[in-house]
């Protein structure tokens, strides 16, 4: 693919700040209580190995988006039709996401701005970002891991030194058996958000280094699993699993409660922010993914699509659902059962037809 | 390269593009005359007999004299040098050592320039517009009676500027010498400083009507020789009628335009310059002004001083904390006090918080409106105190600063915190070493207190997304504009957020090879020469 390249340690960061986004502030496998950590864990291994499978598709196309090798396997019409439907999903879960973000902003600090303002605000800066392209998406993504790393670093020292803490919510481990993980992981964790990660097969031919370069990104999704489990101890120690249950969003809970004496106290806002650039960068990643496959299907300039598709997030944002509670149903529908369709049963049967089609020309004599 | 010669290759310059502009003489040809009355009146009608221009018959040779001229501008030239050197070898040198010269006005000449003439730096020329710049840049011309060619030689003087200590950045400790106009005393300011044959330098001229030298200096084998060929082409795809100042330059050859950042630095310090020049940068240096141009450059440089190697590398390295603090508390000082005011209260301290609201309770303003008032306040006394006769100055700062600030406390508009912000904003900006950044930096500062007012602190990150995602779109000549901070290179953090000891540093440039870096310079070449077009 021709265009700038995307060093390695961008792209890690951009890989990280993507899993960690919304992942780190909502309740992510609390079907599963006080082990959601392990089911965290566990979901990320599941993750690790459906990545493989992106990996092996990366390995036989190197240079190549999804939205390529798919009609490259598959045969110019039914891979088209595939491509198309992963631009729609892919557009689709950037404006899930962004009502996320916005429902949350809303709730959180911006009680009285329409949520249309406040998602349009959200997906003009992304606009902008990707106008600029997906290499400075990716340089962006380093300073701003930095920033969102030092406010966890602040997080920490607060949890460690406010007293608040309580290892023994922690016990017992996987009390209940193994089970109540085991449904958390098949139902939610191993998707969300560790198979979201089907939307950088568009982004992996922009890898700089491209025999070595794949590495980064489990890696930086083994370290976003690790600071999501991380983040759910420390909720579950300060809070106790049955509050974090029935939060929405446990982090904000948690750093309310954390103060050191008089001075330092709700620092909320920091979590505010984190969620504001996580939510960002998953937003732009998606749509930067929707506009590659756009571009690649119908021989577009990458620029010129952009209004156009943020238009169809944020009206889509808006209109996917009358209510957040309808909004959080359906995004729990669409996790369990259209996702899995995605990221696992197409990539899998493109990896069987890629196969077989070596297999056939291989043998084909001469 | 020569002057002689950059003359040269400018005048081709001027060949090719002579149809679309008028230059010094259309027509060349005709001008020149054989005749020697016939050439001086063509020179005079052509400066429309201007009264510095001075004219000056001799004759040569003893018993049948040949008529000759000599032709210079008063003012523009050395007159000791003319009158020791130019009149005095063509008044005796010339009779005394020619008892058997040859009757052909060419020969002449040529005997003139090789045997008689005292100059050092003298050359035939045959072609009117060079003849022209070569007057007007304070040479003189020597012509002969039935010979249609001149001797060029250079008695440039005139009176200029001396150098002096630096107006714009000072330093505590470190050299006290400043450039000038003339790019001829900056070339050797910065040569005395690089013993080294590898500073090269070349000229070119820029300008058809001013015809402004500029100078790209550069150490070969350190700088980028594509940087250099980048520059030379874009330099020569300028097509403007007056240099008057390297900002002139800066502006036509800048990746882009639409910025507030500066993407080329100036300095004034002959030091900074050839430090930039050991780094691997490249130095441009225009007539005329006291400024000179460095680039590629990043973000970084501005925040750096030659204070910092100066002082101790831990003294120095607090200096430049303190510089980006400040430069964060420039842009977003203002802004995040509006958006802990008026969205975030609960972040505030209690008792802070009811002091501030206590405050708040008599004026009538919003914190926003507050804000821009006072930010075009203290925009207004600064513009003021800019270029104000030194004697004014102290009443503006008095008036302004103090009864100003202390009269809208008391008369209820403005918060007394929102004047301490304020204030602290606008010291802030100038404890940034760079000018031109300091201004970037306040222009988006208001951009900032906009959308702090109408989303908080949710405005605040997406704007810093935004403003982080535009650095990051700059490039200067190809160098994206926020290395080494991304993309991300560990070799260059030891002379940015801090200084390491300086037995650390090594001034050679790192021309890493990866193919990372390389590519992202090729790419930054390739689209911002499209770039480059469409501005120059």
């Amino acid at each position: 693919m021709r265009g700038p390249k995307i060093g390695l340690l961008q792209f890690f960061s951009l890989t990280l700040l993507f899993e960690l986004g919304t992942a780190l502030l909502v309740n992510v496998g609390m079907v599963s209580g006080r082990d959601a950590w392990i089911s965290i864990l566990v979901g990320c291994m599941a993750g690790l190995v459906i990545f493989a499978g992106y990996a092996y598709l990366y390995k036989l196309y190197p240079d190549m988006p999804l939205s390529r090798y798919a009609r490259e396997i598959l045969g110019k019409h039914l891979g088209a039709a595939v491509a198309i439907l992963y631009v729609v999903m892919f557009m689709n879960t950037a404006g899930r996401d962004l009502r996320d973000g916005s429902a949350l902003l809303v709730m959180a600090t911006l009680h009285r701005t329409p949520i249309l303002v406040v998602g349009a605000l959200m997906i003009l800066s992304c606009a902008y970002v990707l106008h600029k392209g997906i290499e400075v998406l990716a340089r962006t993504s380093l300073i701003f891991l930095f920033l969102a790393l030092s406010i966890g670093a602040i997080f920490t020292v607060l949890a460690l030194l406010s007293g608040e803490m309580e290892w023994k919510r922690l016990f017992p481990v996987l009390g209940d058996g193994f089970l109540p993980v085991a449904i958390s992981v098949v139902r939610q964790n191993y998707m969300f958000p560790f198979g979201e990660i089907i939307c950088f097969t568009m982004l992996m031919p922009y890898l700089s280094n491209d025999r070595k370069g794949v590495w980064v990104i489990p890696a930086a999704m083994l370290l976003a699993g690790l600071l999501i489990s991380y983040t759910s101890i420390v909720n579950i120690t300060v809070l106790g699993s049955d509050m974090v249950e029935r939060s929405p969003f446990p982090l904000l809970s948690t750093i309310s409660k954390l103060a050191l004496s008089e001075l330092i106290q709700r620092l909320d806002i920091l979590v505010v922010m984190l969620l504001i650039i996580g939510v960002f960068f998953k937003i732009a990643v998606f749509y930067g993914a929707a506009l590659v496959g756009i571009s690649d299907l119908f021989g577009l300039p990458y620029r010129t699509m952009i209004y156009p598709s943020a238009l169809i997030i944020l009206f889509s944002s808006i209109l996917n659902a009358r209510s957040l509670t309808e909004h959080l149903d359906e995004g729990g529908q669409l996790l369990s059962d259209v996702l899995p369709f995605f990221t696992i049963v197409i990539p899998t049967a493109l990896i069987i037809v890629a196969n077989f089609r070596r297999y056939r020309s291989a043998s084909r004599p001469g | 390269m020569k002057y002689s010669e950059y003359i040269n290759r400018g005048g081709k310059r001027k060949k090719a593009s002579n149809e679309t502009s008028s230059k010094i003489g259309q027509g060349a040809a005709p001008k020149i005359s054989k005749d020697l009355k016939q050439m001086l009146d063509n020179i005079e009608r052509e400066l429309g007999a201007s009264p510095d221009l001075t004219i000056r018959h001799v004759q040569i040779g003893g018993e049948d004299p040949l008529q000759a001229a000599t032709v210079y501008m008063d003012g523009l030239v050395n007159s000791v040098a003319v009158n020791d050197f130019v009149m005095r070898s063509l008044l005796e040198n010339s009779v005394v050592t020619s008892p058997d010269m040859s009757r052909v006005p060419e020969e002449i000449l040529q005997f003139i320039l090789n045997r008689a003439l005292e100059l050092g730096d003298a050359k035939i020329k045959s072609d009117w517009n060079d003849m022209m710049i070569a007057i007007l840049s304070g040479y003189t011309l020597i012509l002969l009676d039935g010979c249609n060619k001149a001797i060029v030689g250079d008695t440039k003087g005139g009176e200029g500027r001396s150098i002096t200590e630096p107006s714009s950045q000072l330093v505590i400790r470190g050299p006290k010498d400043a450039f000038v106009e003339s790019v001829n005393t900056n070339i050797s300011l910065i040569r005395r400083r690089i013993k080294s044959p590898k500073l090269w330098f070349e000229f070119m001229n820029i300008g058809t009507v001013t015809n402004t030298d500029v100078a790209i200096l550069y150490i070969k084998d350190r700088a980028d020789d594509k940087i250099v060929d980048e520059v030379r082409t874009r330099l020569k795809k300028i097509d403007i009628e007056a240099v008057l100042e390297s900002s002139y330059i800066e502006q036509l050859i800048q990746d882009k335009v639409f910025t507030p950042f500066p993407t080329l630095y100036n300095t004034e310090r002959p030091d900074v310059v050839a430090a930039n020049l050991l780094e691997g940068r490249i130095a441009l240096i225009v007539d005329g002004t006291p400024f000179v141009l460095i680039l590629p450059t990043v973000f970084a440089q501005f925040f750096q001083s030659t204070d910092d190697y100066a002082q101790r590398f831990d003294i120095a390295t607090l200096m430049r904390l303190v510089r980006y603090i400040s430069f964060i508390i420039l842009l977003l000082g203002p802004s995040i006090y509006i958006a802990l005011t008026t969205f975030h209260y609960e972040m505030i301290p209690t008792p802070m918080l009811i002091s501030l609201l206590a405050q708040r309770e008599n004026v009538p303003f919003p914190a926003a409106i507050e804000a821009v008032l006072m930010e075009i306040a203290f925009e207004i006394l600064r513009e003021a105190g800019t270029r104000m006769p030194r004697a004014v100055g102290q009443t503006v700062s008095v008036v302004g600063a103090l009864i100003l600030g202390q009269a809208v406390v008391e008369a209820g508009i403005i918060t007394p915190v929102m004047v301490i912000v304020v204030a602290l904003t606008g010291i802030a900006s100038f404890a940034i070493p760079a000018y031109n950044l300091a201004i970037a930096g306040r222009i988006i500062r208001f951009g900032f207190i906009i959308v702090a007012s109408l989303f908080g602190f949710y405005g605040i990150t997406l704007g810093l997304i935004v403003l982080v995602a535009h650095l990051n779109s700059l490039r200067s000549f190809g160098v994206p504009y926020l290395s080494p901070f991304s993309p991300f290179s560990l070799r260059g953090q030891k002379d940015t957020l801090v200084r390491v000891p300086m037995w650390m540093i090594s001034l050679r440039p790192h021309k890493t090879k990866n193919a990372d870096n390389t590519a992202s310079i090729d790419d930054g070449l390739s689209s911002s020469g499209k770039d480059g077009r469409t501005d120059a």
